[in-house]
């Protein structure tokens, strides 16, 4: 007997639960319903416009006599419960407070009129509710164009970026399409005036090409790495006080596409000359016999770094450029390369963290991996690029507005390269120290993407190999302008300032 | 509709993929289970005779000798259809056709017969239920939009555009076509062959196992060309001599070799993702086209396939497909072989008196196209093979683009690329229009 009490008390619990739900649901359907009218919007949304311009779209004015809804675009379709019962309440209280708190006048509906803040409260979905067949029989070539792209990639592309107004009649065409335009390639007559020491971006005469020159301010600082950084070498030392003078420096390593320009203008047959020696009297330049092979290791060219080419051919590049600039072009020698480098930073990078937490070394980070997060971001160095040289504006810049000092591909400096030259610097502040008048191999300084963190320094100093990157030339004599085994290293130029000369230049004009 | 065929796609790639990971599951338990995968692919219907039904009465836009073909080959599909209208830009190919289908006791009415470049616009008012698209492919874009437009069914030759913004458009005219219902053949007439259609099934259901390569060649003589006559305006005359003049024909990449190319696409699933390849021009007389071409296209994973094309005379002159597999290899015609060379599978043919194969289906492919067509028609079953014709001709074209510019072009490329071919407007007269021979990268430092 009590337990068919029990039953029935269960049995009653159950029923008045149900009818509770039922009544419950129904209220907020009805609630729901009525919060969805357009004149419940209307109630607040005090902005009159908003009403009177629907009115007059094509969304409401029509041949169809089929009018839509605030709630069709302005909330996402139902059969998405949850998500539209949480935007609903977001909209509902966001509106109520910006009712309450704001007046209307005062804010600037004008900026919401575009596609991209027109998408906080314009929703795709309720679009395509309504509109489900993107390839109507009528829809014209560049309607057709528009909807395969909106088909291959919705993510990027919305409703709204072409039909904007669709919704609140502006007095503006319905379609607010871009035009694609074409734009022929600009090949440049004359190179850049330089009027004072600051950012400029150079442009090659009869070439489409030009590249930015960054001002770097002359300034005092130490070369060189102290005895306890890690992973230093001996030829990094003793640190010196140097001072170098004012010059520009290119924002990126020489590209393809200016080296290729070069190439162009002064590439010979072949090799006829038998003489490595330049003659700096001669006018024409004479240039890099063709290439074997693929220069650029079949990574691509355009704007990747030059690379395989030798010390020789870079100084040659640096002459021509000179020569159509009217510019004084140069590698930086090692002083100049390293004030650039450091961009007034004093640490192994010019950016915070020790190479010791960078390199896969150790203990710990051979067990755990390396935190590299901090040197990802400014260097293609082994970790993200292991094989080749990148796209030089992926990275960000040094101090001075220099990328990829310290990786991508390293550099060829002017100076001979001597491992005990600091020492041998004068005492004192040296200024503009050049390296031994001659020798053999020459700097390069700056890390590759072969290179992991602890070559990356900035006090790190290479030289170059002649004999081992010539080593599968299979010419006699190997050749001048390329080497064969030899992928990771570019240069960089910079262009001498003299203030005297800018000066007189400037007037004169 | 748009988001269930794109997540019924979404479905197939999926099932794809866990097919293949099941096949991988399996032969590594045991390497002499034999692999058989299900093969997604719409079949035809491949009838011998389409059934009757409602009558249906075609017009055809294009009277040249395909054409005229064409309509014919429709004509032979089945019972009760008719052809009953005519146009073309030219009149006398009007009544050239006019006549050649009056030999064969077909008369069509001569108010029916049109000509001028508007000349499809008046076919189309006529009272039609299939349309023929059979003139130069650079036409085929508007036109074939235009007969969507009227609601017919279409019939149109392959390639269907010469420049990317045709292949785009014909494929969102495709898209236009799914959503009301018509149906709509192209002539890549392999598709409707038995034999490929069979060496197809064999392969698709792992014959030859995963496949590894694929190369397709169409290595001819020299086509027709027509020198200019006096009193020709440079527009009739390109007309006139269509073939030879890119913008008009697409080179014959496209015109021929497109047929190769979507066989490689069928056979592999896929479009490929970029292509790089060089062509030349050495012996041809007349226009603005190259008469070789060789372009490697790469379909990602390390499949590639090799596409020959070339019309010279005097040259080792063949044509054919051939995709490599793991297991073995096809020549997409008739035969697997294994890989020791081997015949692993060949097409049965019907055979002749003395009982030997024919070696020739028994329907030709050209009567089977127009079978099929009908069949969807009547039976309500609407195909529309646009889409895929468009995606093998823009291949070919990114094919020819790789070959003209010397660089490498992607599909992406493709999608993206604004080129159109031809002039803005059609006009019977003199163009102001240069025809370079293309020339890939730049010239280099005398």
């Amino acid at each position: 007997m009590a337990e068919k009490n029990l039953k029935r008390k269960h049995y009653l619990t159950f029923v008045i639960g149900a009818l509770t739900s039922i009544l419950f649901l129904a209220l907020s359907k009805k609630g729901l319903d009525y919060t969805s009218t357009d004149e419940f919007c209307a109630a607040c949304h005090a902005h009159p416009h908003a009403d009177a311009t629907f009115k007059l779209s094509i969304h409401n004015s029509n041949r169809s006599g089929v009018s839509a809804k605030c709630v069709d675009c302005h909330l996402p379709p139902e059969d998405q419960p949850v998500y539209f019962l949480t935007r609903k309440a977001y909209h509902g209280f966001h509106d109520l407070y910006v009712f309450l708190t704001q007046n209307p006048e005062e804010i600037d509906w004008a900026a919401k009129r575009n596609d991209v803040a027109a998408k906080r409260f314009v929703y795709e979905d309720g679009c395509k509710k309504c509109h489900t067949n993107l390839f109507p029989s009528t829809l014209d070539a560049l309607g057709a164009e528009s909807h395969l792209k909106y088909v291959r990639n919705p993510e990027n592309n919305s409703c709204i970026k072409c039909h904007l107004n669709v919704g609140h009649y502006r007095g503006e065409p319905s379609l607010t399409m871009e035009e694609l335009v074409l734009s022929p390639e600009e090949i440049f007559n004359e190179p850049t005036v330089v009027t004072a020491f600051e950012d400029f971006i150079e442009q090659i005469p009869g070439t489409a090409v030009s590249f930015n020159m960054k001002a770097i301010p002359g300034g005092q600082f130490n070369m060189g790495s102290p005895a306890d950084e890690p992973y230093r070498r001996p030829d990094e030392g003793p640190v010196r006080e140097v001072e170098v003078n004012s010059f520009w420096m290119a924002e990126v390593e020489v590209t393809w596409n200016e080296y290729l320009a070069f190439f162009n203008a002064t590439s010979s047959q072949g090799r006829t000359e038998a003489d490595t020696k330049t003659d700096e009297e001669v006018d024409g330049i004479s240039g890099a016999t063709p290439p074997w092979g693929a220069p650029d290791q079949g990574w691509g060219m355009g704007n990747r770094p030059a690379i395989t080419m030798t010390h020789h051919a870079a100084e040659t590049y640096c002459r021509w450029l000179s020569s159509v600039t009217g510019k004084k072009y140069r590698l930086p020698t090692e002083a100049e390369w390293e004030y650039a480098a450091r961009g007034g930073t004093e640490g192994p990078y010019f950016f915070e963290g020790s190479p010791k937490n960078f390199e896969r070394d150790g203990l710990w980070n051979k067990i755990f991996g390396p935190d590299t997060a901090g040197i990802n971001s400014f260097v293609i160095y082994n970790e993200n690029s292991p094989y080749r040289t990148q796209p030089p504006l992926l990275v960000r810049p040094n101090p001075f507005g220099l990328k990829n000092m310290l990786g991508n591909v390293a550099e060829f400096c002017l100076d001979y390269y001597d491992p005990q030259v600091y020492a041998k610097y004068p005492q004192g502040v040296v200024k503009n120290p050049r390296g031994p008048r001659e020798g053999l191999e020459h700097v390069i300084r700056g890390g590759s993407f072969k290179n992991t963190p602890k070559d990356l320094r900035v006090a790190r100093r290479d030289f170059t190999r002649t004999k081992e990157w010539l080593e599968t030339d299979p010419q006699i004599p190997k050749s001048i302008w390329w080497y064969s085994d030899c992928n990771h290293v570019g240069f960089r130029v910079i262009c001498e300032y003299d203030r005297e000369e800018l000066n007189a230049e400037t007037t004169k004009n | 509709m748009e988001k269930n065929q794109l997540s019924r796609r979404n479905f197939l790639e999926q099932s794809a993929l866990i097919g293949a990971a099941g096949l991988a599951g399996i032969s590594a338990l045991s390497s002499c289970s034999k692999k058989t995968n299900t093969v997604d692919y719409e079949f035809p219907p491949l009838l011998d005779k389409a059934p009757d039904g409602e009558k249906l009465r075609a017009g055809l836009v294009g009277c040249g000798n395909r054409g005229t073909g064409a309509a014919l080959n429709f004509l032979a599909a089945g019972n009760d259809l008719e052809v009953v209208a005519l146009a073309d830009v030219f009149e006398d190919k009007v009544w050239d056709c006019h006549s050649k289908l009056e030999k064969q006791m077909v008369e069509v009415p001569k108010n029916n017969c049109f000509w001028g470049f508007d000349a499809y616009k008046s076919l189309l008012e006529v009272d039609l239920d299939v349309v023929i698209l059979a003139t130069p492919p650079h036409f085929r874009p508007e036109h074939f939009d235009a007969a969507i437009q009227a609601k017919k069914h279409v019939f149109m030759e392959k390639p269907v555009s010469v420049d990317p913004v045709g292949s785009r458009q014909i494929i969102a005219t495709s898209k236009k076509a799914e959503n009301m219902g018509l149906s709509v053949v192209t002539g890549t007439q392999r598709r409707h062959q038995r034999d490929y259609l069979e060496t197809y099934r064999q392969v698709a259901s792992g014959a030859i196992g995963e496949i590894t390569s694929a190369k397709a060649w169409w290595l001819q003589s020299h086509v027709w060309f027509r020198t200019r006559e006096e009193g020709w305006t440079d527009m009739e005359y390109m007309l006139r001599n269509w073939n030879n003049f890119c913008w008009l024909c697409g080179d014959h990449i496209l015109d021929t070799h497109v047929h190769n190319i979507d066989i490689i696409n069928w056979f592999v699933g896929k479009q490929p993702e970029s292509a790089i390849g060089f062509g030349g021009r050495v012996r041809r007389l007349t226009g603005d086209q190259y008469d070789f071409f060789s372009i490697d296209f790469e379909f990602g994973n390390g499949v590639f396939s090799h596409s020959m094309s070339r019309q010279i005379d005097g040259c080792a002159n063949t044509l054919g497909e051939l995709v490599m597999g793991t297991d073995g290899y096809t020549n997409c015609k008739n035969t697997i072989f294994n890989p020791d060379g081997t015949v692993k599978w060949q097409y049965d043919y019907p055979k002749n008196r003395d009982g030997k194969s024919t070696g020739i289906v028994e329907v030709s492919p050209y009567v089977q196209e127009h079978i099929d067509l009908v069949t969807a028609i009547r039976t309500k079953k609407p195909v529309v093979e646009a889409e895929r014709t468009a995606i093998s001709t823009l291949t070919a074209i990114m094919g020819r683009t790789a070959a003209y510019t010397g660089q490498k072009v992607t599909w992406e490329d493709m999608l993206n690329s604004t080129e159109r071919l031809g002039p803005e407007k059609y006009d019977m007269g003199d163009v102001t229009m240069d025809f370079p021979v293309p020339l890939p990268g730049t010239q280099h430092k005398a």
